[in-house]
């Protein structure tokens, strides 16, 4: 069944109307109107009038659940998420940066959104590829079947071929034009350090110019930062003025996590982040 | 002087440029195009419709060294890094940018506190602007015409180029470019089509349609000073914002920096970084207070600053236009459309 978007931005409108009539949660996280119809951007209700602003089409690309540590702890939450951004919230569940009693979370089971820089579909080479959301309290529209369904992990064959060297000089390569704008952290629903690493100078962990061995840095610190948190929404590369592919470090972390500790990050709120857990039957493999 | 070439022999323009200066010019890089040092005459590319960051890193690098020294030596042993005047040619530039240099001026030497970095810079290049392509319509983030700058504008540009088909116009606008455009051989005269040609585009330019209908700067600094106090506005406007610094570090006209200290083992430097006003630790201080800790703080600053405060300081706005801002920011804030809901509010 194709997806309807129309549905979906009506059934959004009416839920967040709803929930905020009710006041059942003083906000709803969702998307709404940006400068044209290629470029929505995240969007706020506060107030039922407000939901009519709420829009959703093939560009709602943004992680909305970078936005719920924004609000004061206790803030009562409507947020509504594909599947990506559902392991978000969840993973954030996991980390106790949200309760699950102050969420409302209405799930949008979606495929064919695109980037709109790009035109390009989003799909498992950049996401995670999940087409329903893995946690949600309301569901906005039927659950997608029967789509195909490949490994996050598949668009990494390239990279692993790469012996250590090549996989260096890849990753200088890609980072050497980052101009430490920041956006890919803060774009990312798990970076809610304040202040991050980066930032701090007592001690200072990196300086401030963009160079080679400062960018290098600066990502490897954030990608091991994710490690068995980041939920691979795709969002830190598409933030990403200069276009450097992160999202291959963070798929192969990921990945590696996954074969090692048998998780994957965001499924589940019973579960604990892989590094902050201990299991007798945890691999050695890290320690090699 | 009007000179022609076509777009095939481009390498050869650039090389012939590469004999009288530093060329910088628009290259394809993996992520759009930027503006860079050119090496071999062949990188140079005109197929672009602008850059991602701004020319302006080109007189004002993200970083500049200022101070170079050994850490537990004398201060004596420092050496201060000279500012660099060798002749550089800055090719393809649009017009918006073209414009934006102007109001860089203001700031880097305008007012009388003159740095030397960027002055050197200025003094020595010779600037070859580049219309926008007039007959298709302007990207949907830009809005140029707005701030009243044509599409094809050449003010500012010492030697201005048109695209015709595949022949590339080249109009010397002022004496430094008369001087540079006599030098280059391997250009043919143009003919009178092609005068009426270039005329032709820069009308048409002046006409030429972005997004917004003109503004009055004076009414939207009053407007903007009456807003701000209205925090549900500003919260409204910025409830997207990541607070990242895309938006000021690919802007022609912003220029913030930081000057720190960076060290290497004991080679120390001390240098100037671009810095942004969207950064939360860019109005921390020493005590630790933080006068902006708030993302609406922040965003209203920058956008004030561009339109307001600006505009009361030095007569004018801050912003070319040129909608980079708008095209790069990853939740497509649109700075002038908040421009517009302040002026509606
Ligand atoms: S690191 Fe990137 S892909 Fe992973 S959660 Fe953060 S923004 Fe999403
Ligand atoms: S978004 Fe891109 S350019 Fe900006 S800091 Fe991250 S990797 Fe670097
Ligand atoms: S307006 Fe956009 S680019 Fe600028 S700080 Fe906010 S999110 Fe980043
Ligand atoms: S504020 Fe935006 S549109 Fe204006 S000059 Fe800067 S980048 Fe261009």
């Amino acid at each position: 069944m194709a997806v309807s978007f129309q549905q979906i931005e009506e059934k959004l409108k009416t839920e967040a109307r709803r929930l905020l009539e009710s006041g059942q949660v003083s906000l709803v996280l969702a998307w709404g109107e940006g400068y044209d119809e290629n470029h929505p951007m995240p969007y706020v209700a506060k107030c039922p009038s407000d939901a009519d602003g709420i829009v959703f089409n093939e560009y709602c690309t943004h992680n909305p659940a970078r936005y719920l540590v924004r609000y004061p702890r206790g803030t009562k939450i409507a947020i509504a998420v594909k599947a990506a951004d559902s392991r978000a919230v969840v993973q954030l569940i996991q980390e106790d940066k949200v309760k699950r009693h102050d969420l409302v979370i209405l799930g949008i089971p979606v495929y064919g959104i695109k980037n709109p820089k790009t035109g390009e579909l989003i799909d498992d080479r950049t996401t995670c590829g999940l087409y329903n959301p893995v946690l949600y309290d309301v569901l906005i529209a039927e659950e997608v079947h029967g789509q195909p369904v490949s490994s996050p992990y598949a668009v990494l064959a390239e990279y692993e071929a790469m012996d250590q060297e090549a996989r260096f000089a890849f990753w200088k390569k890609e980072l050497d034009r980052c101009i430490r704008c920041y956006a890919c952290r803060k774009a990312c629903p798990m970076c809610y350090c304040d202040p991050c690493f980066i930032d701090q100078n007592k001690p200072k962990w990196g300086e401030k110019s963009p160079d080679p061995a400062g960018n290098l840095m600066y990502h490897l610190t954030r990608f091991h930062h994710l490690a068995g948190r980041c939920i691979d929404c795709g969002e830190c590369s598409r933030a990403c003025p200069v276009d450097i592919p992160l999202y291959l470090f963070h798929k192969k972390v990921a990945k590696d996590c996954e074969e090692m500790f048998g998780q994957a990050a965001g499924m589940s709120i019973e579960d604990k982040p892989v590094l902050v857990n201990f299991r007798m039957e945890d691999s050695d493999k890290i320690l090699e | 002087m009007l000179k022609k070439t076509t777009l095939n022999q481009l390498s050869d323009l650039a090389f012939a440029l590469m004999e009288k200066g530093t060329l910088v010019a628009p290259v394809r890089q993996n992520a759009g195009f930027q503006f860079r040092e050119i090496t071999d005459a062949k990188q140079v590319d005109l197929n672009f419709h602008n850059t991602v960051i701004s020319p302006k890193s080109v007189f004002f690098p993200q970083t500049e060294d200022f101070v170079r020294y050994k850490t537990g030596r004398p201060v004596q042993e420092a050496e201060a890094v000279e500012p660099q005047g060798k002749p550089l040619i800055l090719f393809g530039v649009r017009p918006c940018d073209v414009k934006s240099f102007e109001i860089m001026d203001i700031h880097f030497s305008g007012t009388g506190a003159v740095d030397p970095y960027w002055q050197a810079r200025r003094e020595a290049a010779t600037i070859i602007g580049y219309a926008f392509d007039v007959g298709a319509p302007a990207e949907s983030e830009e809005f140029y015409q707005t701030l009243g700058i044509g599409a094809a504008d050449p003010e500012g540009s010492d030697i201005f180029m048109v695209r015709h088909g595949d022949d590339l116009l080249l109009k010397s606008i002022t004496g430094r470019g008369e001087a540079l455009l006599a030098g280059i051989g391997g250009l043919t005269g143009a003919s009178a089509d092609d005068e009426k040609y270039f005329d032709d585009t820069v009308a048409a330019g002046r006409d030429f349609k972005t997004r917004f209908t003109c503004v009055d700067a004076k009414a939207i600094t009053k407007k903007l000073e009456d807003l701000f106090h209205h925090t549900d506005f500003w919260e409204k406007a910025s409830n997207a914002c990541l607070s990242c610094g895309v938006c000021t570090f690919v802007c022609p006209t912003c220029y913030c920096f930081d000057i720190c200290d960076e060290t290497l083992f004991k080679q120390g430097t001390r240098r100037r970084v671009w810095d942004a006003c969207m950064f939360t630790d860019f109005t921390l201080e020493a005590s630790g207070h933080n006068p902006r800790t708030k993302v609406y703080q922040r965003l209203r600053q920058k956008i004030n600053h561009k339109y307001s405060y600006h505009v009361r300081k030095y007569g004018v706005i801050s912003c070319v236009g040129c909608g980079r801002c708008t095209r790069y920011c990853p939740v497509n804030i649109d700075i002038f459309s908040i421009v517009e809901e302040a002026m509606k509010a």
